[in-house]
């Protein structure tokens, strides 16, 4: 077993430690202006396919396979300030440290805006927004809100960008049972992908979004439109949908995402997932899978093909603590970058399976 | 146990259970220790939900910088004083804890 101890998870040990360690809520207020909050995720993965690197997230460069346990895939370790400065402006910035496209855990900034209230409803934000893609993509670093390891890696295989930076304008409106929040943006992004060839300059992103909502029910619309870049990567559409229904004892989900890119050709991605809660257990399973449908001028064929089956568990075992035990099995169906992988070796052909054993251990502050 | 507010407007389950999911903005809602008993029950009869569930469910919109979790007070004493300092305010406390500050919007069995 090779396990790569980085000075980044000795500091998620520490974090750890300082959560155990806290008897208090969640969150420690310093005074009436400011918040504090964080979170963070302790992670191995193995897999049993040695061709090519299973990853958990579509930009890092290398995983489990080869070397076959990593602890790079899943953790992570971020901290968020609160301001509130008036009773209608109010400001947050957050900060992340994750593998990231180059290998290394540098921290970065994921939110940094201010927020004015014009009322309760209607709410501007002028900063940095982390982008709505999908279901979970504004929380997806976040292990602790989501019932699985992390987001089924298909639906993020879009090559669209994490945040933006710009303004957005929020609007809640209710008809009858229904809530609407409504999500307009406009900013700028790059996209960052592993190989010095996919760091992009930034590009124009518009976004429109509405989530539904109706009791227990929640329905998800996105569009994006990304011009402007100076690498094919970046210039798409994406337009998602997603369903969820979670009445508290049980959940079902599903989530779809079509991109429409000239270079890598138009892809359409999906998972279903459903769970039970059992006491301080969640068991969970999912289905996820990227197609794409048609070749883009890059050449690539069937790009990001690959289909998951996965089944596991959530432990609610303490405070603002949680432990996921999570089995897969990935098909790869394409050669050309199949979404769950990197570093794709030459040994490796269609249909071969990779199988997944990953287990977390989440906390919230 | 009670749903009480300032102006005893009056306000059902599902919409008591949409402010403190976080669905909604149109009432402050007010909340009590995690550790509390009362905590316990009020999600569970309101909501269906364990405190691990409503943890993620404010984790998530905290972490979207979309709202933060509603104000945790030590007691219904607590509660009490908050909501009848403010006109937007919602609480919940034991249906023996109600005096002439505040007034019951709900009741919840």
């Amino acid at each position: 077993m090779v396990l790569k101890v980085t000075p980044a998870i000795a500091a998620w040990v520490l974090a750890l430690g300082t959560v155990m360690g806290r008897a208090d809520a969640a969150i420690d207020t310093i005074d009436q202006y400011v918040t504090f909050s964080g979170f963070g995720t302790l992670g191995v993965v193995h897999s049993d396919y040695s061709q090519a690197d299973f990853i958990a997230h579509v930009v890092q460069p290398r995983g489990a396979g080869f070397t076959s346990w990593s602890a790079t895939l899943d953790s992570d370790l971020g901290g968020q300030a609160n301001f509130t400065l008036t009773d209608s402006l109010s400001g947050v910035v957050q900060v992340l440290s994750r593998d990231d496209p180059n290998g290394h855990f540098t921290p970065s900034v994921e939110w940094a805006n201010l927020q004015y209230e014009i009322t309760s409803d209607l709410k501007v934000r002028l900063g940095r927004m982390v982008l709505p893609t999908y279901e979970h993509s504004d929380t997806q670093n976040v292990g602790y809100t989501l019932p699985w390891v992390r987001i089924p890696i298909e639906i993020a295989y879009t090559d669209a960008g994490l945040h933006s930076d710009g303004l957005d304008v929020l609007y809640r409106v209710k008809t009858g049972s229904v809530t609407q929040n409504l999500q307009v943006q406009w900013g700028r992004t790059a996209v960052d992908l592993p190989g010095i060839e996919f760091t992009s300059t930034p590009s124009a992103v518009a976004v429109f979004s509405d989530t539904l909502q109706y009791g227990d029910a929640s329905l998800r619309l996105v569009y994006q439109k990304y011009d402007g870049a100076r690498i094919p990567t970046a210039r798409l559409q994406v337009i998602g949908a997603g369903l969820t229904y979670d009445p508290g004892a049980w959940f079902v989900t599903g989530d779809s995402n079509y991109s429409r890119n000239k270079f890598f050709g138009n892809l359409l991605a999906w998972y279903v997932s459903g769970g039970v809660r059992l006491g301080h257990f969640a068991p969970y399973a999912i289905y996820s899978t990227t197609r794409a449908l048609s070749d883009g001028t890059s050449g690539l064929k069937s790009l990001g093909n690959d289909h998951t089956m996965a089944a596991g568990v959530r432990w609610d075992f303490a405070k603002n603590l949680d432990a996921k035990l999570q089995l897969q099995q990935v098909t790869i169906d394409s050669l050309d970058d199949s979404a769950s992988f990197a570093d794709i070796g030459p040994s490796a052909r269609i249909g071969d399976k990779a199988n997944v054993l990953s287990l977390t251990l989440d906390f919230v502050f | 146990m009670v749903i009480v507010n300032l102006a005893a407007a009056p306000i059902t389950k599902d919409q008591v259970a949409d402010l403190y999911l976080g669905r909604t903005d149109a009432w402050t809602p007010i909340d009590q220790d995690v550790a509390s008993g009362i905590y316990v029950e009020f999600y569970k009869k309101v909501t269906g939900r364990d405190s691990a569930q409503i943890k993620a469910i404010w984790s998530r919109i905290l972490f979207t910088n979309r709202g933060v979790p509603p104000k945790q007070l030590p007691d219904s004493a607590a509660v009490k004083k908050a909501v009848a300092a403010n006109l937007k305010a919602v609480g919940y406390i034991e249906k023996s804890a109600v005096d002439a500050s505040i007034k019951v919007a709900l009741q919840v069995d």
